[in-house]
């Protein structure tokens, strides 16, 4: 599975506060597919965040279900910091900015 | 971790509704009658133990976990906690209503005995987690307050009833409300705050220097407030704890306006909008609590006045903060628990899903209306439209209640 599928894929993935995927967000940092083997570097809009467990184990789960996907590992970062700059104006526009 | 903050939560919601269903059996006749009788204790221990703690200690659980991202120290100790404090508050309303001396002591003690499990069980947490920042100093200082108001709860009913310093019965009475209330309700939702707001105005890169400034204020104002009611003092150490309090209120008045310049959200929804304005509201309130020790110092002590202060404070701050926190705090909770473990296998519903804003902004509303009636009115001793304004409080508010419980139906 390329890298651009799994980009789609994880627009599955929401922030449900927000209602926002992960990828419009800018919360999906880096994916990498080693023959199957899918990395995921990922942050969240604020550390301690409560959604946490739920939205990285989302996407986890998510590919996890892929045929072609061996395994999967999240990372979730705080380095570099999210910041609202990284969202795509789509998701701008939705939080009424 | 769900069961446990479940468990307060949805106890402070039954309390709430039984405070407001109790109200309106009687067309709101307390309010109007002498505070300092068994109705007025029970309604008040109802409203402040049985609700806004019990809802205030079912947040702490759930968010601690969340700030620090590490279980609380024992959950097992989180169940005898609620154990001890529901069935200890329960007997202690029995108590009150029935006017039972010995019902008070012993459920009082027991109460007493949950809190203090409670502390401990936070305060390992927070100790093991070696993470202080705003929101755990301001969490700490707020447990002390809450372990001191209890302690001073449990002096003054054995004073009362074995008649040790009958001279200290009214400092202990003062110096306990101004903890509880002040103390403990103030520092938890001001630190809280520093979490809640950002995170639901999307809020970035806003510095934390004058919320550090308020928490330095209010436990000056708690320190001096409690200080002037233990020794009674005369009105000008009262003053300055009034006149710690409102600079406080100002500072965070400003951190919230802050907050809001940088948001990247443009609702934070009906919830997180009634806790800013009530922020707002406690500016007003304490600037004329300020304004009565400075102007009509010879009523500062009056007990009507106290009574139109602490009931402004207790429901126009707290109550409207805590209300407006619910609308995030239970579909959060539910949401998670149920769906969850659902993410990314299909269609779930958002947290919005779960309760419509709009019903949440005309709930919040209609609570705020009605209680700036009833100040009005018990501010002007017109008992007629308190009594009246007190019964569309308890409406609107079993109405908001309901609308929340029914999130677990979702």
């Amino acid at each position: 599975m390329e890298t651009a599928d799994i980009r789609k894929l994880l627009k599955q993935v929401y922030d449900p506060e927000l209602g926002i995927n992960i990828i419009d967000l800018g919360l999906v940092y880096e994916i990498r597919n080693e023959d199957g083997d899918v990395y995921i570097r990922m942050t969240l809009t604020t550390p301690g965040c409560p959604m946490h467990d739920t939205i990285a184990g989302g996407a986890e789960r998510l590919l996890r279900r892929q045929p072609g996907i061996r395994s999967v590992k999240v990372d979730v970062v705080w380095d570099p910091p999210w910041s609202p700059d990284k969202m795509s104006e789509e998701a701008k526009t939705r939080l009424g900015f | 971790m769900f069961l446990l903050p479940f468990l307060f939560i949805a106890t402070g919601l039954v309390s709430f509704a039984l405070f407001n269903i109790t109200t309106l059996l009687q067309f709101a006749g307390w309010i109007t009658h002498q505070p300092r009788s068994p109705a007025g204790w029970f309604h008040v221990h109802l409203l402040v133990l049985g609700w806004a703690t019990m809802i205030a200690m079912g947040a702490v659980y759930q968010l601690i976990r969340v700030v620090l991202q590490k279980d609380v120290f024992s959950r097992t100790l989180g169940y005898v906690h609620y154990v001890l404090y529901t069935v200890g508050t329960a007997g202690l309303l029995v108590g009150f209503a029935a006017g039972q001396a010995q019902w008070i002591a012993i459920f009082a003690t027991l109460a007493w005995i949950g809190i203090v499990l409670f502390v401990v069980n936070i305060t390992l947490t927070l100790i093991q987690a070696a993470e202080w920042n705003l929101i755990t100093l301001s969490t700490s200082c707020a447990l002390l307050f809450l372990f001191l108001t209890g302690l001073i709860g449990l002096l003054m009913g054995l004073n009362f009833a074995f008649q040790w310093w009958p001279a200290w019965h009214e400092r202990l009475f003062y110096t306990h409300i101004w903890m509880g209330t002040i103390g403990w309700f103030g520092l938890l939702i001001t630190g809280f705050s520093y979490k809640m707001l950002p995170m639901f105005y999307l809020s970035h890169g806003v510095s934390n220097r004058t919320s550090y400034v308020v928490l330095f204020l209010w436990n000056a104002a708690v320190f001096t407030g409690a200080v002037a009611f233990l020794t009674a003092a005369p009105i000008p150490a009262v003053r300055a704890a009034v006149g710690l309090l409102t600079l406080a209120v100002y500072a965070y008045n400003m951190h919230i306006t802050r907050i809001r310049n940088a948001r990247h959200k443009k609702s934070p929804g009906a919830g997180v909008l009634a806790a800013v304005y009530s922020a707002r509201a406690l500016a007003v309130i304490s600037t004329v609590a300020l304004a009565c020790t400075l102007f009509a110092p010879e009523r500062v002590m009056d007990e009507r006045a106290i009574v139109i202060i602490v009931w402004a404070y207790l429901w126009g701050w707290v109550a409207l903060t805590i209300l407006g926190y619910l609308s995030k705090i239970v579909p959060f909770l539910w949401w998670t628990h149920k769906y969850g473990p659902h993410v990314g296998k299909g269609n779930i519903p958002t947290m919005a899903d779960l309760l419509k804003d709009r019903c949440v902004a005309y709930g919040l509303a209609a609570i705020a209306a009605s209680l700036v009636v009833q100040i009005v009115s018990l501010g002007l001793n017109n008992m007629v439209w308190t009594q009246w304004s007190g019964v569309a409080l308890s409406l609107f508010s079993l109405f908001y209640v309901c609308m929340i419980a029914k999130v677990f139906t979702r």
